[in-house]
Parts: structure tokens; C-alpha cells; sequence
């Protein structure tokens, strides 16, 4: 298989730009949340860190979204309508069992198709459901002297902190699993190294497609 | 009653003798009901204008009391001369009284109602706080009633608004510490979330030692807590003071599961649901514990994959 520029430049940069905030929230964000455990990071700096890193983070969703408006990025995030629950069922039924009985993967990223039917909708859920939530919440949090004190009878910023923790949680969740899967390649590495260097296939990869072949 | 018109003077005057012994009798009582707006020194004290001019210092000083306040302040239903006794028949009262050392633990000592307030405690805090050592010359005349004033002072109550208490506590303070507020000083600036701070908590919640009690040892600004986590934390220090009643009333009244969702101020690092973070940690643990077992699964499938090219 020839090489491809399966991630150009700016999506891979964008994608550390992301992965780095995203270990500096969750370090600072588990250090205010469980704040006066000793080995967590110290308040204050968690709240600075946090908020610096916050910020960024939506910005470069922001980025994001309008990256996708203007090129056909996006369209790797929306499944086919038709088919889907087979899709999803073939998908599901890989990772659960026919990854173990040395199936070949139902699905071959490329240009046309970068992910997945699961990750098509996992990264739908994060990028256009818990990103919002989070950034949302987040915002709230920062600008919380200005909320109103009750919404619906709740306090408003009772319901923002349970946005916020509820969405990082599931985002946690989230890049648990992102990490996992990333494993399921065509090697091991082989979407690191994509998500590094942008190329996708190597020859491991061309070693598995044969094998898968045989 | 006119069979008695003809009774013999000394009778008449023994009866009369006994209707003023019975009114005498009855006097502290009705005195004792009488609302603030019912006081009689409110017919001057409640204008606002009523002051006079200090002799030495020439300085204006106040007189008025605000009788709505006076009603809803805790010795609302005092009577004036339960503290006020003696002296006051004159008018103008005499300048001497303008120095009658009134205390508030003569009193509230005796009172076991006020027994969790460990008042005798109070002078000793006192005597330790900046407001006792320092020697500006605007503290020379401080004592209790320059924070507590007596006519309008109300103890936080059980069920009210926590935003409230904390406007009134620090509204106490910022009667002389005004410029603290002021947009130009930075005493504050390290504080993230200044105003939100400043709406949710007291300022004695920093500025006096971590005691049970709320403190009456204020301290100087540099030795003032600047510890994040004292708050900030789950064995936060409002637990023990603002927040300590809340809790427990919204538990009385709405049970336990609402308190957690209903709980009307989060204090990050401090509010928790903890059924929110068991459920997310054990759904984490439980993904982790699926994925290792999923690798364990390729791993396993990989050396057999590798014997069988042997």
C-alpha cells in the first residue's frame, strides 16, 4: 500500500496542540477537584494552569469547528445513515470477537474514510456533544459571578459544576479508550506513528494486509 | 361602684395605695412586651438627624437609631432601660452617659442559650486581635458595639439566605474597611474570583483563626489566611462555620438525595456528589479493567500467531 497523507499538518499539530491541554486540565482539574491531597498539584496553580489551558482548549475547538465548516474535514465524523446499525454491528462485533479470531478489520482507513463507524460516532459525541458542554460549563465557571443565583429553582452554578465534572469525566473516558483503540491499527503503532509523521501505511501494515490476505 | 362613695377616707386611700402597688407590679412586665417602635426614646431617637457636635474633637456624632432595624435586630424586645437604666430622665440626657460602658458578655454570660457561643472566650480573642493591638489612632475608642451594634445587630438564623448572612457579616467590616473594595487597591488581587468570593463568603472566614466558633481574634492582613485548601478542600473550614447549619437543615428538609443535588453554593474542591464521582471512577475502572483484558486477548492471539510462523 502506498503511502498516504492521511492527516496533513495542521490537523496533527492540532491534535497535540490538543492532547497536551488535555493532560494539563486533567492533571490541574483531578487537583482542584480532590484539592488537599498532598501529591495532587497546589491550588493555586491548578486554578492557573486550569484556566490558561481551559481557554486554549476552546479556542482550538473553535478553531476546529471552523476548520471543518471550510474544508471536508467534518465529513469523516458523520456516519452513512444508511446501514448504520449493520456498520456498527460489524464494528462492534470486531473489536468484541473477530479481533481474537484473527479476522481481518472490517474497515480500512484512508483518504475517503479516515474512521470507523464507533469512532465516527464516539468522536461526534466529544467533538460537537461534550466539547460544547465542557467549554460551556467551563465558561460558566469563569464568568460565574455574573450567572444568575437560581436556574429552574437549582443553583446555577451547582448545575455548571455538574456539567463540568459529568462532561471531563465522560472526556476521560473518552481519550481511555481513544488511546486503546489507536493500538488496534494495523500495527501497534501504526496510528501513532500517522498521527506523527501523517503518513498511513507501512510495511507492517502491508505485512498485516497480507497475512490478513492468507 | 357607688355604694363606696360613702365609705370613710382611709379606705378609699388604702385602695388607692393598692391599685398603685398592683400597677407597680405589673409595670416591668408591660415594659417587657413593648416592641422597639413602642419606645417611648424612639419619639427623638428615631430621627435621623438627632446628633451632637463633640465638644473636644468637634466632631458630629449620631444619635439616631433606625427603628426597623431596632425591630428586627435581637434586642428588639428589650426595653430601652433594661440597658439604658438610670439617668436618663433628663432631657438633655447628661454628657456623662455618652461614656456608660454598656459590655455584651454581662448579659449574654448568664444566658445558656448562649452557651455554644463560648463568650467567655470573647475578651481573650480580643485582646489578641488586631483591632485590640494596633495602635491607629481610629481604634482608640473600639470595643464591642463598634461591630455589633446593639440596636440593629441580628444573629444569622437557621434557614437564612446563606447570601444574606454573608452580605450583612461583611457589610459590618466594610462600614469602616471601605476602601477594601475600591477598584484601584490590589489588597485583594491574588484572589481568583475576587467578587465571587466576596459574595460567598465572610470575611472572617480568612481573617480569624480556624476555631469551631466563628473568632473574634481578627487578624492583620499579613497574617491572614491566603491557603486555598482551607476552603478549598473536602474538610473545608466552612463546613465548621458558615456552612455548618445549611448542610443539616437541608438534609432535615429535603432529605439526603436532594441535599446532594440541591446543595445552593459549590465551593469547588469542597462540593462533591460523591454518587457522581463513585459512579464515573468505577465506570473508568471498569473500562480499564476491559481494556486490559482486551489486550491480554491480542497479546495472547499475537505469540500464538508468532509459534505458528515458527
Amino acid at each position: 500500500m502506498s503511502t498516504s497523507p492521511l492527516y496533513p499538518l495542521w490537523l496533527r499539530a492540532w491534535h497535540w496542540y490538543n492532547a497536551a491541554l488535555f493532560l494539563a486540565l486533567m492533571v490541574s482539574g483531578v487537583s482542584m477537584h480532590y484539592a488537599g491531597t498532598d501529591w495532587l498539584l497546589g491550588f493555586n496553580q491548578a486554578v492557573a494552569i486550569h484556566n490558561v489551558s481551559g481557554t486554549l482548549l476552546a479556542l482550538g475547538w473553535i478553531a476546529f469547528v471552523l476548520a471543518n465548516l471550510k474544508s471536508d474535514n467534518g465529513r469523516h465524523y458523520l456516519p452513512r445513515p444508511r446501514g448504520l446499525v449493520r456498520d456498527l454491528w460489524v464494528q462492534a462485533r470486531y473489536y468484541a470477537y473477530g479481533i481474537f479470531r484473527d479476522e481481518p478489520h472490517p474497515f480500512h482507513a484512508g483518504p475517503a474514510a479516515k474512521f470507523n463507524v464507533l469512532q465516527q460516532l464516539s468522536y461526534l459525541g466529544a467533538m460537537y456533544l461534550l466539547m460544547p458542554l465542557l467549554i460551556l460549563s467551563g465558561l460558566g465557571f469563569l464568568l460565574s459571578p455574573l450567572l444568575p443565583e437560581t436556574l429552574l429553582g437549582i443553583s446555577t452554578l451547582w448545575l455548571v459544576a455538574m456539567t463540568h465534572v459529568l462532561t471531563s469525566y465522560l472526556l476521560v473516558l473518552f481519550l481511555l479508550v481513544h488511546v486503546y483503540i489507536i493500538t488496534i491499527g494495523d500495527s501497534l503503532t501504526a496510528n501513532l506513528r500517522a498521527m506523527l509523521t501523517g503518513e498511513h501505511g507501512t510495511s507492517d501494515d502491508t505485512q498485516e494486509t497480507d497475512r490478513h490476505a492468507s | 361602684m357607688t355604694h363606696h362613695c360613702s365609705r370613710p377616707r382611709p379606705t378609699r386611700w388604702l385602695a388607692g395605695a393598692l391599685l398603685a402597688l398592683v400597677t407597680s407590679l405589673l409595670a416591668p412586665v408591660a415594659s417587657a412586651v413593648e416592641t422597639a417602635r413602642d419606645h417611648e426614646c424612639l419619639r427623638c431617637h428615631a430621627m435621623s438627624t438627632l446628633a451632637y457636635r463633640e465638644p473636644d474633637s468637634g466632631e458630629i456624632r449620631s444619635l439616631a437609631l433606625d427603628p426597623q432595624r431596632l425591630d428586627h435586630s435581637v434586642h428588639a424586645e428589650l426595653a430601652c432601660s433594661d440597658c439604658h437604666a438610670r439617668g436618663y430622665g433628663r432631657y438633655p440626657h447628661r454628657a456623662k452617659l455618652a461614656d456608660e460602658q454598656l459590655g455584651c458578655v454581662e448579659c449574654h454570660a448568664d444566658d445558656p442559650a448562649d452557651a455554644t457561643y463560648r463568650l467567655d472566650r470573647i475578651a481573650e480573642e480580643f485582646a489578641a486581635s488586631v483591632h485590640a493591638s494596633s495602635d491607629h489612632h481610629k481604634l482608640r475608642q473600639f470595643d464591642c458595639h463598634s461591630c455589633h451594634d446593639p440596636h440593629a445587630f441580628r444573629a444569622s438564623q437557621v434557614g437564612d439566605d446563606l447570601g444574606a448572612i454573608v452580605r450583612r457579616d461583611n457589610q459590618t467590616c466594610l462600614d469602616c474597611h471601605h476602601r477594601v473594595t475600591d477598584p484601584l487597591r490590589g489588597s485583594h488581587a491574588w484572589l481568583p474570583q475576587r467578587d465571587a468570593h466576596w459574595a460567598a463568603v465572610r470575611c472572617i472566614d480568612c481573617h480569624t483563626p480556624t476555631t469551631p466558633q466563628a473568632s473574634h481574634q481578627i487578624l492583620a492582613a499579613a497574617d491572614s489566611s491566603k491557603r486555598c485548601v482551607a476552603c478549598h478542600s473536602r474538610d473545608s473550614r466552612l463546613r465548621e462555620g458558615l456552612y455548618r447549619y445549611r448542610l443539616a437543615q437541608d438534609r432535615a428538609e429535603h432529605g439526603w438525595l436532594t441535599s446532594l443535588v440541591r446543595n445552593d453554593a459549590y465551593i469547588v474542591g469542597m462540593s462533591r456528589s460523591p454518587l457522581l464521582d463513585a459512579l464515573s471512577l468505577a465506570i473508568l475502572a471498569l473500562v480499564a479493567l476491559v481494556i486490559a483484558l482486551h489486550g491480554y486477548g491480542r497479546y495472547r492471539l499475537a505469540r500464538r500467531r508468532k509459534e505458528n510462523d515458527r
